[in-house]
This record gives structure tokens, sequence and C-alpha cells, in this order.
């Protein structure tokens, strides 16, 4: 590697890489994007996705791990309501992600950070759209800092 | 208060005597003037031990879950806060409900001691009496007089259910008490106007101070778990390193684990030895739920739904853009 190769490598390691957690559904948001995959739209590769039988299965233990882990951001992306494979685990994620929602607001986290969202599997766009959508709030804030352990290193 | 007292005694003595129940559980008085602890009595001589008195705080409903395991018929005194603790440990399925005697004592509010020391009164103090809103301060020198609730907990001061509001046989006359709805989420309100710098900073120092001596779970009336989530070890949640990470980690996940199940009691505020408001915690997850899903008051109609066990299909929420619940 030459010098110069050497150097833009080191370049864009200093430069803030956010790391997206996103909790995906499997019956709706895990097909979503594979979708935005196979339909080859863009969506950021900092997004990590973790499939989820429903989105009702995330507990808000995953979202405050995943912070204290080194994310930026988390997302939680389920079927619409009333779509659920289950027929009801999302009704049962709106209310209570809503108040996580409202709550990590109150004790200071920024709500850009963390973004509950409805993606069916039809809607590859919209999954590439709320990625990027959330990415580029989470590059504007910065690194997170908050809830983070401080022994974690990237 | 020490005509209740009189009657608690002889309620317990009867009772026991008469083989109603295995076992009493009430207060008993302690060393010093504001030392008041739960006793669990077997034997009609040992009621005499018993009092009413204004440092009764403790919650005796929680205990009920140890004892019942143990396969005994407890009667047990219950205050109205109590009550409300009884209700939802009974929505839970921790406790069945023929097995305890519950005799209702209705509170016209506890005295702080820290409020009294910070005022000074607690010097040569022997013994504090208390009838309505009148306490007697009574040292070597003489008895004193004060009229007010200016001693009283802050959490008695916003008491919504001085009266139980479960019980088998009622021990006093019901207390009218004039509560105000209006401020109850005051000190949300207060914290919400906040930018979410200051309220990250303000959250963090509360939090800095907590030592995890996990006192608020385990008075908690809602924190019934067999098993708590910070006891596995092999979870990894609870290394009990000193980072602030794992203290933040711990309030957010106790507040949300008991959201639509707590029921205002305020202990966990009272017990906690750091003094960090928890109750504002609560506070917050209970006005969203009022706000978003409809009024809910755990613990005071056993029959009702809570909150984040049910659901409407036209909810709101807070986090599309028309969910209506946002901020």
């Amino acid at each position: 590697m030459s010098v110069e190769a050497k150097e833009t490598v080191m370049g864009n390691k200093n430069e803030f890489e956010p790391l997206i957690v996103a909790f995906c559904c499997n019956w709706c948001s895990y097909a979503g994007a594979d979708l935005a995959g196979t339909s080859r739209l863009s969506y950021p590769a900092n997004v990590k996705i973790i499939r989820v039988p429903c989105s009702c299965r995330v507990n808000a233990n995953f979202v405050l791990r995943a912070f204290q882990r080194g994310a930026d951001g988390v997302v939680i992306a389920g079927c619409h309501p009333g779509d659920c494979h289950y027929s009801t685990g999302n009704y049962y994620t709106r209310r209570r992600f809503s108040l996580l929602t409202n709550f990590l607001e109150y004790v200071g986290i920024e709500q850009e950070r963390f973004k509950v969202d409805w993606i069916s599997a039809a809607e590859g766009n919209k999954f590439a759209t709320v990625m990027n959508d959330v990415l580029e709030k989470v590059h504007r804030l910065g690194p997170n800092r908050k809830l983070r352990d401080a022994r974690w290193k990237r | 208060m020490e005509k209740i007292g009189l009657k608690v005694r002889a309620r317990a003595k009867e009772a026991l005597e008469n083989r109603e129940v295995d076992e009493v559980m009430g207060w008993k008085k302690g060393e010093f003037w504001y030392d008041v602890y739960p006793v669990f009595i077997t034997e009609a001589n040992e009621a005499d031990d018993l009092i009413w008195d204004a440092f009764c705080v403790n919650n005796l409903s929680k205990y009920l879950i140890q004892k019942q395991k143990e396969n005994k018929k407890v009667g047990v005194f219950l205050k109205g806060c109590d009550s409300l603790g009884f209700n939802q440990l009974l929505k839970d399925n921790r406790i069945d409900r023929d097995q305890v005697v519950i005799y209702g004592l209705p509170c016209v509010g506890m005295v702080d001691p820290e409020k009294v020391k910070k005022e000074g009164l607690n010097k040569g103090l022997l013994e504090i009496k208390r009838s309505k809103d009148e306490i007697t301060f009574v040292t070597k020198e003489g008895e004193k007089k004060i009229l007010g609730r200016q001693f009283d907990y802050d959490k008695c001061l916003a008491c919504r259910y001085p009266n139980p509001v479960v019980y088998d046989e009622l021990l006093d006359t019901e207390i009218a008490r004039e509560v105000s709805e209006m401020d109850r989420f005051k000190d949300v309100e207060a914290i919400e106007k906040m930018s979410i710098t200051e309220r990250f900073e303000y959250w963090s120092n509360q939090f800095s101070k907590c030592i995890r001596c996990n006192a608020c779970r385990n008075i908690c009336p809602a924190c019934s778990c067999e098993k708590c989530v910070f006891d596995n070890v092999n979870a990894g949640v609870s290394s009990k390193a000193s980072v602030d990470s794992e203290e933040q980690f711990f309030h957010i996940t106790r507040a949300y684990h008991v959201a639509g199940r707590c029921v205002d009691c305020g202990e966990c505020t009272r017990v906690c030895p750091a003094g960090i408001p928890l109750d504002q915690l609560n506070h917050k997850i209970m006005k969203d739920i009022n706000e978003l899903y409809g009024k809910y008051d755990a613990g005071v109609d056993v029959s009702q739904d809570a909150p984040l066990v049910t659901y409407k299909l036209d909810d709101a929420d807070s986090f599309t853009e028309h969910g209506k619940g946002g901020k």
C-alpha cells in the first residue's frame, strides 16, 4: 500500500460512521429489507439488521443494550398494525414503544436516535428511505455518548 | 391515632385467639422516636407490641408473597396506598385473596423524620403523637403542639387514596381529604420543559448517585418477579461495575418494567438512600399512559385491564407522523 493510499484509509477511519441497529420483524420488515436489496435500492451499510420473530419480541433492554454497546441509533421495524403475522403482536409493540420513545426523550436521549416504524414486505422503498433518514439524522447529531458503556471500544 | 392503636391491638389479639388467622402483620415501635418496623406475630400475647402511629409508613402488602408460600392465612393492616399495592399483587397473581384478611386503616399522612430533623425539632425528642393534622412533639421538657402538614412525606401530601380501596374490616372512619388532580404531574412537566442536554445532565447526575442497593426494587409492590432480570448475572445487565451506563440501564429498565403497574405509592422514592427522585420517572410513564391510552390508575380496580397488556385497533402512537401522540 502506498503512503497516500494508507492515509486515505486512516482518514476515513477518523470520519464518523454511525452504527445503526435495526430490529426487523421476520415477516414484514426483514422481507422489506430483502426487497430493498433485490431491487438494488441503496441503503447504508452501517445498518446492522437483527431479525426478530415479531416486533413485539423486542424488549426495552434490547434497545438499551444496543446503545450501551456502540449503537448510535436504534430502529425497530414491524408489520403495519393489522398485518401482524401473529394477529396482535404489533398492537402491543405500538403501546410499549410509544411509551419508551417518550421515556427515552424524557431522560435525555435525542428523539432522532430511536425510531419505530412500520415497514411491510412490499415496502423495499420505504425501508431504504427510513434507514437513510435515520442515518442522516444520527450523522448530524454525531456519535452517541449517552447510555454508552465506558469500557466499550469500537 | 392512639384510639385506633388500641383497636389494632384488640383486633389482632382477637383474630389470633379465635384462630381466624395464623399470623398477623403489623408495625412495632423501635428504639428511636422515628423507628417503626414491620412485625409478624403468631401468638395472641404478642399483639400488645403492635402500634399505629405517625411512622407506620412501611407497606406490608409485599411481605404477603413470602407469607403465602408458607401456606398461612394472614391478617394484615393496610393503609390506602398499601391497599393499592395489594390490589396490584392480586392482579399479578402473586397472592391469594382468600388467604388474607385485610384490616383497613384510613391514614391522614405519615411524618417524615427528615423534615422534623431539618426543622431541628429532633433534639431530645421522645415521641411524636398525631391526631388528624395536629402533631405533638413530646420531649423531656414537655409537649409542643404544631398544627399543619408541613412534616408529612411529600408522597402523603399528594396522596389520592387516604382510605383503603380494598379491605375486610375498616378500623376507623373514612377520611375526606381534598386532592387536586391538577398538579399531579407538575414535576414531570418541569423536566419536560428543559432542553434535551439539560434533561440528560439532570438524570445522569441523579442516576450516578445510585449505589445499586436495590431497595427501590425490593419495596415495590409492582416489582414482584420471582427472578429479576438484574439478578441474572448471565444476562449481562448487572455487572456491578461503577459505570454510568449500568445505572442508567437499571433505572430506565426499572421504571419501564413497572409501566402500567406502578400504583404511585411513592415508596421507591422514600426508601432510596441516595435520594433519587424515582417517582418522577414513574410519573412520566403514568402521564403518557393517561394521555395516550386513557386514564388508568393501577391498583384501584382489579377488573380493569392494565394498559400494556391490552390494545385498541386505533391506538395512538408517539413515533409516526399521523400517530397523534408525538411531542
